[in-house]
């Protein structure tokens, strides 16, 4: 069953993006900063946001990761089309 | 000095086999000089962040492409 790729799947998408590359961001400075309260508390407030981000696109779009990293719908299509490099 | 560009004049020798290159630029981003990051820096929006390649405004670099750089220095 392919998907449509409508704008509410590239919005999720952004979102998704401009999350984890914060939480990337945080990750690099956390690593030489680890006593910063102020940003492991942003951390993990990222860290849930993502969640309900990735929740949200899953339900509605499919699995992002496999090996259990994602929930997974009948049938098992986490490696058919579309993939990240071609929406 | 603009823009994090520093120019330079390589020496020119009249021996040199293809045509000179009179003047040459290189990009300085700010870690350069920030030997540690404070703590509680102004940060960026998740979206601009994204855009941007930071999420703090103080490290931020924008990195002209070497062909648009023609600024003082530049003859």
């Amino acid at each position: 069953m392919a998907i449509v790729l409508d704008d509410e799947y590239y919005r999720l998408l952004h979102e998704l993006q401009a999350v984890d590359f914060v939480l990337v961001e945080l990750t690099l400075y956390l690593d030489t900063h680890p006593d910063d309260t102020a940003a492991i508390a942003q951390y993990n407030q990222y860290g849930q946001l993502r969640q309900k981000i990735a929740a949200v696109y899953e339900s509605k779009y499919g699995p992002l990761k496999s090996f259990g990293q994602s929930p997974s719908g009948v049938p098992w299509s986490w490696n058919e089309a579309p993939w990240p490099w071609q929406v | 000095m603009k823009d994090q560009v520093r120019y330079y004049k390589p020496f020119i020798s009249p021996t040199d086999p293809c045509p000179p290159i009179r003047v040459k630029s290189y990009s300085t981003p700010p870690q350069l000089f920030i030997p540690f990051q404070p703590p509680n820096w102004p940060q960026f929006t998740p979206f601009e962040a994204l855009k941007l390649g930071t999420l703090w405004p103080a490290l931020y670099s924008p990195y002209q492409s070497k062909s648009n750089r023609s600024e003082e220095g530049e003859d």
